[in-house]
């Protein structure tokens, strides 16, 4: 059984030097009992106490990082088989992939769009991780020129993907100093591949069918002395692929150290249309530590980002959208103020309401720490003064002609504290579920 | 059992089966055993003997094994000399009267005796009926009662009932002490959505009669139904309620048992025996109370009070000459209150009937100085309110008193003084929700436009605007919003609620002294209410939506972490809502008085967690402790070189010792994760003397936000007073002067906190 | 190297529920709709096979709806005109059942009435033989007003009536069980108030074969992530063996996607958010398919292409592990 933060603390130095990061041991050792840091990142424990805490030391899953020139990829540290047990913690970095037997031109085209490519989620900027150059020449010379060009227009992590180690370490020549992984290891050319990692520091990817060669092979390159492992799990289909990724995962959360390691995910974009699309969010929800796409284009890789951003998302700590003022149906200076709090669902509820009616109103969502409107009420983190200092802040004064502010019906308490608050505005009380909007704008408000 | 009863029973249901059995053999040699048999327009057959045996009766030919059944039921009357229970013999005669009883009237349809025949009187609406003998033929509502009710018309109300737009149905059978009394008891009924079932007669005069001559419109459409001018045509009630188990409660027929049990505690249906009460109506009541119908006579009769085949009384007698009130119509209300009381009728009620417009979102509206008719409270005048449990009789439901002068008495913007007393009354109500309920009077008043309260018991302060004034908002309005509010929030404990408010100076006195009784002695209740002082806790998992395994017990020394619910709201809660979220957690043996282990709440983590929290010890915070959601009002936390624990308030936003904001903290404390050294709680558990009572107590604090020992300065006393140290609290550092763990130790040694001499806390 | 597969051996199982009814049945449907019946996680054929497969509902509404979004419009072109011919396009189209969503208006701007509802009903009852779920416009009254009426008019086609929700669902569940038909049970995303529901449904006697629940979901984006857990947590509790999550489950997906600006719109989103009909496709798939590997029992789609993807994902899904 796992150790509790306080029976780790008794066996690290009690000095709270904060060298680790954290401001007390306590903290640490609490940190390293829920297996979110390693024990190495105290610099003065005690060989002994190393050898007692060896199975809180180490999280279930490698931390594996993939180092480009300008950025990184990590993945792994997971600790649970469902987000809402506790979340999953490191998104599974989205790469392209870019055959080296493309024209120069479609490559540049392909790489200059992904790799600036940049969407906005709510008021977060949501991009892709980095590209995947297959050799699939099989010619030294073409994939590192191809690998020089695609580094030239991107600093992105890389995946270098191919059989021949010959091949891979002419790519890897045009990468000093870079992180990428090495994928294209099997049961027959791993070791030569896993040599070429050792030199190069990159981390080595080891495909295979089944569990028993994939463990197989991952003992031997940890023997060899690769650190960074990720796992293809070379699967037929949704279905294999779903419960081969679903084993690996159970297994590395019970300790089987040979299969601890993150896990990739190819999808091809042969198929019937939309086929990429649905393999690389079963690979989101379902383990995957990297997704590989077999093509750019935006309509399918906006929602996967989505996707990633949503099943990544702290349960217990909701995703918040940003506090502004958000306008709706362009509204104008007649227009209504609503106002709301900065939780996404609490958000998207009214926003969606408000839009799916067609009817412009101003929505102010204040800074309620990401909480609902009853429970920021509650807490505090929802009354008269935020309101206030939002529609200040936000200049709501200036869009409007009428000053009419409308409140969630669940805070009509509230009214009265706001009412002094903004004492030229019109405080209304608007209902108390999103889904009563309309009708109360439509009825009530005119 | 009373033997009268007993004796009477057996005796109709002998001379009713034998009856049934005359009509049968001449039925048989006159019209021949394959002679169809039917109810009109259903499907099910006939219906009481469908349900209870399972026989898909067609023709003539198959009554003679009923009827057989029927006598094997009966037994001879209870001697005089010797005592046996009857209870068993009188519900077999009431079930062999039942089948009898449909048997005749099967036996009637054949002879196109039913409907029962009545020249000049018209059906509001009712079942169709074709029969050989009636005139027209062509099933009119006229000249003719109802009979058995078809299956659309029990489909239509099925739903209701089961719904619970219709609260339930009332058989009523004989004849009223007037036409006058009559009236106004169907009316009551009415009014109150409960359907009449109407049959029987005394000396020959039926409520049916009396009704006709009154002009009250009876039939489907008034939901009054005339099924016939005799007691055996009563027999259709119970067809009624066997179809609804059998429709709607997914039964077949023969599933006696669970047809029977289904209308006990489903179907809030009950027998009115209206005149004098002859055998057949006696063996016809035991019939009914087989379904868990009570009776209530408005004679003397013996009554049968215990409880067991119905759900409260079995039979009620309210002699009319003893109801209380003016006339016949006051004693006709009267006598179905207490109907309703006796089935335990719920009753809705769906509008707070005040000139102002009412609603939660009027729960915040401030009434300004400048825009207010009068208050009560504040500076200028006292006010209370008083919620208090009485017992069913002394309370009339609905009864709203103003005594002393009105609002109209009061100078403008003035003051007065003033006194709720609210008095309820229900089954399940204990004195315990006394304080539940009466916290919610807050909520209720102020969800009326133009109304603020604030405060609570005598420390009360409400206001009038001169807008709510103006539109005739009067004094007696609060006691209607409470009524009405009462009924539809809590008419799982209440039954009853009638409102007083004192507006005299000298009553308010005297009452606001017995309300301040009544406060002292919650409180010392409060004080007494100790975690072995009972023998259930209780589950919360209103927060498992944001940490699903997240394990609440609530006892009575240690509050919801949220602060927001203790052991007595949980208890309330659950009588509430049965299937909601504070279930009871019955404790069993206790395993570790010192840490707080039960058999009780051991089983309870492991299922509340699903599996992921093995145990819970309720006073520790070192071994086991329990886990939090996140809505926590402080986080505890141990403090290793202090030999101690910290207590962060959620509203410090200050560097604690330990290094971290609250918010960092309650990332650890959160998640329904269960990190021994990190707690979170209910500020009030702070002061119990359970508050880690494993681990040394309140006096293992040695930091603590300064809002929380301002907030909660005099209960801190107290615990300081207990540990023996009144400065204890002094010695208790503060962000003011302590927001590391390197000074912590020295300020601790300054002040002679106690933790540095305790044991190691681990 | 040998490699000991972890397999998790549950006590509970998910209830078996059959939609619709043949004419032996006591019905009308030529084809009938089997979900549930697990006894693990979905997809682990490895350690329990999965007894039936996931369906596909396809939503339809009695009249040309005017809030669908154009592409849909397109898509389903003027078999959307009349219940009937869409229905019987939806299930040339391949759908495995239909979903019959009411609004609160009935034809033209009249308010919704329970003549109306039940023609609407009979008309998709008389052009498909595909089971049917019915789904009033989520206002207790106006919804009691026509599920009532239609229950009775279809007795005994196991129809699935909805939506039961804490305020209404006595009445919807006393017209299912007076007429043969099932119940789809509504709560906004949560265990313990779905637990509940179940529990107030339960105790009104109505059969554990005879309830589907609906835990609510949000798209892709907007919240997916809630329904998407409390979809897992409810398939956990079941195989627990608390009976009372033990339903089946039944979400729309579709419906949730289409409301998404992403899907809706064509005109006035940003650049980065690609081609429209392929995004608006995406949104819905990828909804459909996180929800059906979450747990779901039922989606309800809305797009015909969208139909055929998931279908196809459920197709590999159900495929054996070796394939």
């Amino acid at each position: 059984m796992a150790l509790a933060g306080i029976q780790i603390y008794k066996l690290l130095p009690q000095t709270n030097c904060k060298e680790c990061g954290f401001p007390t041991c306590l903290a640490f050792a609490m940190k390293l009992a829920a297996k979110q840091v390693e024990l190495d990142a105290c610099p003065y424990v005690t060989e002994d106490s190393k050898k007692q805490l060896a199975e809180s030391a180490m999280p279930p899953i490698r931390l594996v990082t993939l180092k480009g020139k300008a950025g990184e990829a990590r993945a792994g540290n997971e600790v649970v088989l469902f987000r809402h047990e506790k979340k999953f913690f490191n998104r599974p970095g989205i790469f392209i992939r870019v055959a080296d037997t493309a024209a120069d031109e479609e490559i540049a085209v392909t790489v200059g769009a992904a790799s600036s490519y940049a969407v906005d989620y709510v008021g977060m900027k949501l991009g892709l991780d980095g590209f995947a150059v297959e050799a699939a020449s099989g010619d030294k010379a073409r994939l590192a020129a191809v690998v020089g060009a695609v580094r030239a227009a991107t600093g992105l992590p890389l995946i270098l993907v191919g059989r021949d180690p010959e091949v891979l370490a002419a790519g890897l020549e045009k990468l000093p100093g870079e992180a990428p992984l090495l994928m294209g290891a099997d049961g027959s050319n791993w070791e030569a591949v896993a040599d070429l990692a050792l030199k190069h520091g990159a981390a080595l990817g080891l495909s295979g069918a089944s569990l028993e060669e994939l463990a197989e092979m991952a003992v031997k390159a940890q023997e060899k002395g690769v650190e960074d492992l990720v796992l293809h799990p070379a699967a037929e289909g949704l279905g294999a692929s779903l419960a081969l990724n679903t084993q690996i995962r159970r297994l590395a959360l019970k300790n089987f150290r040979p299969l601890g390691y993150p896990t990739i995910s190819f999808t091809s974009g042969g198929g019937p249309a939309g086929r990429d699309a649905v393999a690389a969010a079963q690979a989101v929800c379902k383990y995957a530590g990297f997704v590989v796409l077999d093509r750019f284009a935006p309509e399918l890789v906006y929602p996967l980002l989505v996707l990633r951003e949503n099943i990544y998302t702290d349960p217990q700590k909701p995703i918040q959208v940003q506090p502004a003022i958000y306008e709706i149906n362009n509204p104008g200076p007649a227009a209504p103020v609503l106002v709301t709090t900065n939780f996404s669902i609490t958000y998207f509820s009214v926003a969606n309401e408000v839009e799916g009616a067609g009817l412009p109103a101003w929505l102010v969502v204040t800074d309620a720490e990401g909480m609902s409107v009853l429970t920021a009420w509650a807490a505090g983190k929802f009354d008269a003064a935020s309101i206030a200092k939002a529609v200040k802040g936000f200049g709501v004064a200036a869009k409007v002609d009428q000053k009419l502010i409308v409140i969630p019906g669940h805070t009509a308490v509230l009214s009265g504290e706001l009412e002094e608050e903004l004492p030229d505005w019109t405080i209304r009380v608007g209902p108390r579920e999103a889904v009563d909007l309309p009708r109360y704008m439509k009825e009530v408000l005119v | 059992m009373s033997r009268y009863i007993a004796t009477r029973a057996i005796r109709g249901a002998n001379a009713l089966v034998s009856e049934a059995e005359a009509m049968l053999e001449q039925a048989l040699g006159e019209r021949g055993p394959e002679t169809p048999v039917a109810f009109p327009n259903t499907a099910y057959y006939l219906p009481v003997i469908f349900g209870m045996m399972g026989k898909e009766i067609g023709q003539l030919g198959e009554l003679p094994g009923i009827l057989a059944h029927a006598r094997s039921l009966l037994h001879p009357t209870p001697s005089e000399e010797h005592w046996t229970p009857y209870l068993g013999e009188t519900l077999d005669s009431g079930m062999a009267t039942l089948i009898a009883a449909e048997v005749i009237e099967a036996i009637r349809y054949v002879y196109g005796l039913q409907p029962e025949s009545m020249p000049g009187f018209k059906l509001a609406g009712g079942t169709a009926f074709t029969s050989p003998d009636s005139d027209g033929g062509d099933g009119g509502p006229d000249g003719h009662l109802n009979g058995a009710i078809d299956d659309i018309q029990l489909r239509s109300w099925g739903i209701q009932l089961v719904d619970g737009r219709m609260p339930g149905f009332a058989a009523i059978v004989g004849c009223a002490r007037s036409n006058e009394a009559a009236v106004q008891i169907v009316r009551q009924l009415q009014q109150r959505n409960i359907l009449c079932f109407l049959s029987g007669n005394v000396n020959g005069r039926s409520i049916i009669d009396q009704l006709a001559e009154e002009g009250v419109e009876l039939g489907y459409d008034t939901y009054t139904v005339p099924f016939g001018r005799d007691t055996i045509s009563a027999i259709y009630a119970l067809g009624f309620a066997t179809r609804s188990a059998l429709t709607f409660g997914g039964l077949k027929g023969g599933q006696a048992r669970e047809i029977l049990t289904y209308n006990k505690d489903r179907v809030f249906a009950f027998v009115l025996a209206l005149g004098e009460v002859d055998d057949l109506k006696y063996s016809a009541a035991a019939g009914a109370i087989n379904f868990g119908f009570p009776v209530i006579a408005d004679t003397v009769i013996p009554q049968i009070l215990p409880t067991g085949v119905t759900t409260y009384e079995h039979v009620v007698s309210m002699p009319w000459n003893e109801i209380e009130g003016a006339d016949d119509s006051e004693k006709a209300k009267r006598l179905v209150q207490k109907c309703i009381e006796v089935r335990g009728v719920k009753i809705r009620m769906a509008d707070v009937p005040v000139p102002v417009p009412y609603g939660s979102a009027f729960e915040g509206e401030v009434v300004r100085k400048a825009d207010m008719r009068a208050e009560f409270g504040g500076r200028g005048s006292r006010c209370f309110e008083h919620l208090k449990m009485a017992k069913l009789d002394d309370v009339t439901d609905g009864k709203i008193e103003v005594v002393g002068p009105d609002l109209s008495t009061v100078e403008d913007q003035g003051s007065m003084d003033m006194g709720i007393v609210v008095e309820v009354a229900g089954r399940k109500m204990e004195q315990d929700f006394e304080p539940v309920l009466e916290r919610q009077i807050h909520y209720f008043v102020n969800g009326a436009s133009g109304i603020q309260h604030i405060g609570q018991r005598d420390i009360t302060w409400i206001r009038i605007s001169k807008k709510a004034a103006d539109v005739g908002f009067s004094l007696e309005d609060f006691g209607k919003i409470l009524h009405a509010r009462f009924h539809s929030d809590f008419g799982a404990i209440v039954d009853k609620v009638q409102v007083t408010i004192f507006t005299d100076p000298a009553l308010v006195e005297g009452r606001l002294a017995e309300a301040r009784r009544a406060y002292d002695f919650r409180n010392r209740r409060l004080a007494d209410l100790t975690d072995d002082a009972v023998d259930e806790f209780y589950s919360c998992t209103l927060c498992q939506s944001f940490a699903p395994n997240h394990v609440c017990i609530v006892s009575p020394e240690r509050l919801g972490l949220c602060g927001a619910y203790n052991w007595l709201d949980c208890k309330a809660s659950f009588s509430i809502n049965p299937t909601g979220p504070n279930q009871p957690i019955r404790l069993g043996r206790k395993l570790d008085a010192v840490s707080g282990y039960w058999e009780g709440t051991k089983d309870y983590a492991r299922i509340g967690s699903h599996g992921v929290v093995e145990e819970v010890a309720m006073y520790s915070i070192m071994q086991n402790p329990m886990t939090a959601c996140g809505c926590f009002e402080c986080i505890v936390m141990v403090i290793p070189e202090a030999n101690g624990v910290m207590v962060v308030s959620r509203e410090d936003t200050s560097m604690t010792p330990a290094g971290m904001t609250f918010s960092t903290l309650a990332g650890m404390a959160g998640g329904g994760i269960q990190t021994p050294g990190v707690m979170g709680v209910g500020k009030y558990y702070l002061i119990s003397p359970k508050f880690i009572s494993a681990d040394g107590g309140f006096k293992r604090v040695v930091w603590m936000s300064s809002v929380l020992k301002e907030a909660m300065a005099r209960e801190l006393e107290v615990v300081a007073e207990r540990a023996g140290d009144a400065e204890l609290i002094e010695r208790i550092a503060d962000e003011r002067s302590v927001t590391s763990v390197d000074e912590l130790l020295p300020w601790l040694e300054a002040h002679a906190h106690p933790a540095l001499a305790m044991d190691p806390i681990f | 190297m040998p490699v000991e597969i972890p397999k998790d051996s549950w006590p509970g199982a998910v209830n078996t529920v059959t939609l619709g009814a043949t004419g032996d049945q006591g019905g009308s449907r030529t084809s009938t709709v089997t979900i549930g019946g697990e006894r693990s996680l979905p997809f682990m054929h490895f350690e329990s096979p999965m007894p039936h497969r996931p369906a596909i509902a396809m939503e339809i509404a009695p009249a040309r709806p005017a809030d669908w979004s154009a592409v849909l419009l397109e898509a389903w072109g003027a078999t959307a005109d009349d219940p009937g011919s869409w229905a019987r396009a939806c299930e040339e189209a391949g759908a495995d059942l239909i979903l019959l969503q009411f609004g609160l208006k009935g034809s033209g701007d009249e308010p919704v009435s329970a003549d109306f509802a039940v023609a609407a009903v009979k008309a998709v009852l008389g052009s498909t033989g595909l089971p049917l779920v019915v789904v009033g416009p989520g206002q207790a009254e106006v919804d009691n007003s026509i599920l009532v009426p239609i229950a009775d008019a279809t007795k005994g086609e196991r129809l699935v009536l909805g939506l039961c929700e804490e305020g209404n669902y006595r009445t919807l569940v006393a017209a299912a069980m007076a007429n043969d038909h099932l119940v789809l049970g509504k709560t906004p995303m949560d265990v313990n108030l779905a637990k509940q529901l179940n529990i107030l449904m339960s105790d009104m006697g109505l059969g554990r074969d005879r309830v589907v629940m609906d835990p609510t979901t949000a798209a892709l984006g907007y919240g997916i992530e809630y329904g998407y857990s409390v979809m897992e947590r409810l398939r956990l509790a079941a195989l627990q063996g608390d009976g009372m999550t033990q339903f089946p489950i039944l979400v729309t997906p579709g419906a949730e996607a289409w409301k998404a600006k992403e899907s809706k719109v064509g005109e006035g989103t940003p650049a980065e958010w690609g081609e429209w009909r392929q995004r608006g496709m995406n949104w819905e798939a990828l909804t459909a398919v996180s929800l059906v590997e979450a747990g779901a029992h039922v989606v309800v789609l809305r797009h015909p292409e969208s139909l055929r993807r998931v279908r196809a994902a459920i197709d590999e899904l159900m495929a054996s592990e070796t394939a």
